[in-house]
């Protein structure tokens, strides 16, 4: 009986002998206490989290040499061995911060990037709907942000001091060949793509990765969204046209299939428009895009695209009496884009594909019919690998077939000219810390109609702050002249462009401050004496350069339910080029530039009221009656916009906006007669707008089983 | 003298019979689990989601484990003293546990509406911002656990919530959302919290549908 109680003490006491008491303290690399780190002897359920001075005490049964971990949220793991022999033991613990791909500091440099996932971005992709004054239309709306100038006779994108050709667009990493509509001189275009189809984009102001190239100043990324949420049907009936979407998703795959008809004639009968229009612009579109998932990680997208369009102008020459000039226009334009990502082992990832497109203008000049066709083949893969955290090695091979065609069918006469391009790039990006990363890149390439190559460095680095970051981007950029010299001169070689790029950025409590100044030195610009339409003695004679800075703030918390924005652009560029034989300010880089945006949401009449006013210093222009080269100037372009957004159901969206509703006779340049008229000087014709304003109204409908869905998220 | 020793040990046998049908592995769980829907402070949300990790260590192929520490992760992304960047991180810590314990047991309602309740969490911490563009993936998840399991009353709580604030949003009616919490409120009654307990099954949230209830009468 004793014995039986005797033994049952002794192994009672056996086991407390037995405990071990840990204790310590978890610091980071600087000293500072962690608290709530979770500290486990390895393989066992003995362990506990650290107070909120980083200490930690627990006791532990096992025995011997054992393994401690500790963990924490941003830290690197450690493990350590300890000696459980009964007696209590100290230890103390430093870990390291992890790199936080989410907090990270990122390349703010020359880099506006509209994503609903990232932090430091100046747009939302909605955004790029909603900017009253766009119309909808991609590119419009990032006219509203800085590094941008608005052109209102040309409607594409100008980047500072950069004429539209010097921006390359691209879809899921593939170029697109005239993403712009087709138009006559003069008459605005807009990007054929619908917004609704992608669900962010990377516009760059300048010192772009090494991933893209041919483009002096600006690169346009844009991404196809993934899977859409749903089933569901999409109407538009609007007062230019209309159309329809159906999206079909499977667990696996979706299909999204549509059709569009616009026809400005009905609106031009009613609106009274200053230009003479024979037969109103019009067009239709379809297009289909099929998603599917492949494997675990990976996505594979096709998308295709055609559209058929065109337009009748009578265009008045200075100082001649009558219409004009007879412009016709029949545009054909098909775009295609196979791409894909996949995860491999061992922390690779693969992504690239191949787009297509082929663009057909019949143009009819007083009778004289001519037809140009463009043609662009994109194939391109790229393997990047994550070593060690925090350090990526991207390698990508490129292939572009560029041809362009000009015939005169009633001489029988055509010319024509096809150019294969090889690039290889590498991009190598470091993150020192959270806080420092920087970006290396080579890009380089071959072209078999100019047999030349080139090789161009690209940097980029930026630094967290306390408050904001700083960021810095160099590079060479070059690009071919375009197709329609080459096809006349085939030897031509790249234009060259250098830039440097630094920038401030601060995005705290739903505000957003954004500072940038650059400087561009152009070189091997292409110079010919005559026109534009006859260019002779074609050389690469010209240079030049763009200097400035702009400025942006983004607030959505000061006013309450209101969004805005306010942007200022300053580019003093002066550049020799064309026929011009010195340096002159090009009539598309205004020296001042700004926009004022507003969105303001008022529930009660559920519905979103916007507003954008975009303004500039006025366009250069050369007026013959004087001497010198661009000596004059336009007044100040200014333009307001509004527009109404109402959600009187759900599943039911009535859109209204007009531009420019002061009315203001915005001018943009002066034409003027090629021969002095009777009185001597030259006369002069202004290059306005089509009309005082313009205005939309637009109804969208969706069907699906979700009575809750809406086009919300595509207006 | 025999007789004591043989009670003695007939008692020490049949507690370590009882202590059997436990495993060490159940018994630290419900210990967790009461320990996670009872608290509410950060720092105890984040002990809790550091035993979950241990323990999960331990137990490669339960999801529970993975699925609590997740839902700690998640409570943590909620708490309204925390800022953006740490909401963030936590949620993004809910994320990839969730999405391991889906990896062990995928098609479980359980998961999905916690899937859900992350994403609706990220609205939380920033609804200007997310409001628009994942209010449609919320819905659409919480649509797919109740696809899996119709009397999930989790999911019926969460998505009426969800249901609530969109509505109050674009001026409509609560009747939808009011009727998803009734719903749910039934089957949370209903519910045998003890069966629940033992099988370490989810049973938070009744407190979430009497709250909204109450606001909806």
């Amino acid at each position: 009986m004793k014995t039986v109680f005797t033994s049952l003490f002794f192994f009672l006491a056996l086991s407390t002998f037995a405990q071990t008491l840990i204790s310590g303290k978890v610091t980071d690399q600087k000293g500072a206490v962690i608290p709530g780190a979770n500290i486990y002897i390895k393989g066992t359920y003995d362990g506990t989290s650290s107070d909120l001075n980083g200490n930690f005490q627990f006791t532990t049964d096992e025995q011997g040499k054992q393994i401690i971990v500790v963990q924490s949220v941003g830290f690197k793991s450690k493990e350590d061995y300890i000696d459980c022999a009964g007696k209590p033991l100290v230890t103390n613990i430093s870990l390291n911060e992890s790199i936080n791909l989410l907090t990270a500091v990122t390349i703010t440099a020359g880099a506006m990037e509209a994503s609903d996932e990232k932090k430091a971005v100046v747009l939302k992709p909605l955004d790029i709907l909603t900017t009253s004054g766009a119309m909808g239309d991609i590119t419009a709306a990032f006219l509203t942000l800085p590094g941008t100038s608005t052109v209102g006779n040309d409607g594409r994108l100008f980047v500072r001091g950069g004429d539209a050709s010097e921006t390359s667009i691209y879809i899921d990493g593939l170029q697109v060949g005239n993403a712009f509509g087709s138009t006559a001189s003069n008459v605005p275009t807009r990007t054929r793509f619908s917004p609704n189809l992608f669900k962010g984009s990377f516009f760059s102001t300048g010192g772009y990765s090494a991933e893209f190239g041919q483009a002096l100043s600006s690169a346009l990324a844009l991404n196809s969204l993934d899977m859409p949420l749903r089933n569901q049907g999409d109407l538009s009936v609007m007062t230019l046209g209309g159309g329809f979407t159906q999206a079909l998703v499977g667990k696996k795959n979706a299909l999204t299939a549509s059709a569009n008809y616009f026809n400005l004639a009905p609106y031009q009968a009613v609106v009274k428009q200053k230009f003479d229009w024979e037969k109103s612009p019009s067009s239709w579109d379809s297009e289909v895009s099929l998603k599917q998932k492949w494997g675990k990680a990976g996505f594979i997208k096709g998308y295709f695209h055609t559209e058929g369009g065109g337009m009748t102008i009578w265009q008045k020459e200075p100082g001649v009496e009558g219409r004009g000039q007879r412009f016709e226009l029949n545009n054909r334009y098909s775009y295609g884009n196979i791409s894909f990502r996949q995860a491999g082992k061992n922390n690779w990832f693969f992504n690239g594909g191949a787009a297509f497109s082929h663009n057909r203008d019949a143009i009819t000049l007083d009778q004289i019919p001519v037809r140009q066709i463009t043609q662009l083949i994109h194939s391109k893969i790229v393997a990047t690998k994550d070593f060690i955290p925090g350090f990526a090695l991207k390698n990508g091979l490129e292939w572009y077939v560029k041809s362009y065609s000009e015939a005169l069918l009633n001489d029988g006469k055509k010319r024509e000219v096809t150019d294969h391009q090889i690039n290889h790039f590498v991009e190598a990006s470091y993150y020192f810390s959270n806080r420092l990363i920087a970006v290396g890149g080579l890009r380089s390439g071959y072209s078999t109609l100019a047999k030349q190559y080139w090789l161009t460095p690209r940097f980029s680095l930026a630094y967290k702050l306390k408050q904001g970051q700083f960021s810095f981007a160099a590079g060479k950029f070059k690009q071919l002249p375009d197709e329609k010299l080459r096809v006349l001169q085939t030897n031509l070689s790249n234009k060259e462009a250098t830039h440097y790029i630094l920038n401030y950025f601060l995005v705290n409590n739903n505000r957003t401050f954004r500072a940038e100044s650059f400087y561009k030195v152009y070189n091997n610009l292409v110079t010919y004496t005559g026109t534009a339409r006859e260019p002779q003695n074609i050389g690469q004679n010209g240079s030049g350069y763009a200097r400035g800075i702009d400025f942006f703030y983004r607030d959505k918390k000061t006013v309450k339910g209101t969004d805005f924005w306010i942007t200022y652009s300053f580019v003093d560029s002066k550049r020799r080029f064309a026929n011009y034989e010195s340096r002159i300010q090009p009539s598309f880089a205004p020296k001042h530039n700004g926009s004022v945006v507003a969105k303001h949401f008022i529930g009660k009449l559920k519905s979103q009221l916007g507003t954008s006013w975009s303004w500039n210093s006025g366009y250069t222009y050369t007026n013959p009656n004087s001497s010198g080269a661009m000596q004059n100037k336009t007044s100040i372009y200014s333009d307001l916009s509004v527009s109404w957004s109402w959600l009187p159901k759900p599943n039911v969206i009535i859109h209204a906006a007009c531009s420019n509703v002061l009315g203001r006779e915005n001018v943009f340049g002066y034409r003027y007669a090629s021969q002095p008229g009777p009185a001597g000087n030259y006369e002069s014709l202004p290059i306005g707008q089509g009309a005082k304003r313009f205005a939309f109204i637009g109804l969208f409908v969706t069907l699906s089983k979700d009575r809750n869905a809406n086009q919300l998220n595509n207006l | 003298m025999k007789k004591l020793f043989s009670v003695i040990t007939v008692f020490f046998l049949t507690v370590s019979l009882v202590a059997a049908q436990e495993t060490p592995y159940q018994k630290v769980m419900k210990k967790e689990i009461e320990k996670l829907v009872t608290t509410d402070s950060v720092s105890s949300l984040q002990a809790s989601a550091n035993a979950f990790a241990r323990i999960a260590e331990l137990n490669a192929k339960e999801w529970q484990p993975l699925y609590y520490q997740g839902l700690a992760y998640t409570f943590i992304g909620l708490d309204k003293s925390l800022s953006l960047d740490l909401k963030d991180a936590a949620l993004a810590k809910a994320e990839e546990m969730i999405k391991k314990a889906d990896a062990l047991s995928p098609n479980n309602s359980e998961i999905v509406t916690v899937q859900g309740f992350i994403t609706m969490a990220k609205v939380s911490a920033d609804p200007g911002s997310r409001g628009q563009s994942l209010s449609g993936q919320v819905m659409a998840t919480f649509g797919k656990a109740l696809a899996i399991d119709n009397k999930n009353p989790r999911a019926l709580i969460l998505m009426g919530q969800m249901e609530y604030g969109m509505s109050k949003f674009f001026g409509n009616g609560t009747e939808k959302a009011c009727g998803l919490a009734k719903e749910s409120l039934v089957i949370f009654n209903f519910q045998n919290e003890d069966a629940r307990k033992a099988a370490l099954q989810p049973t938070w949230g009744k407190s979430l549908a009497e709250n909204m209830v109450k606001g909806c009468k």
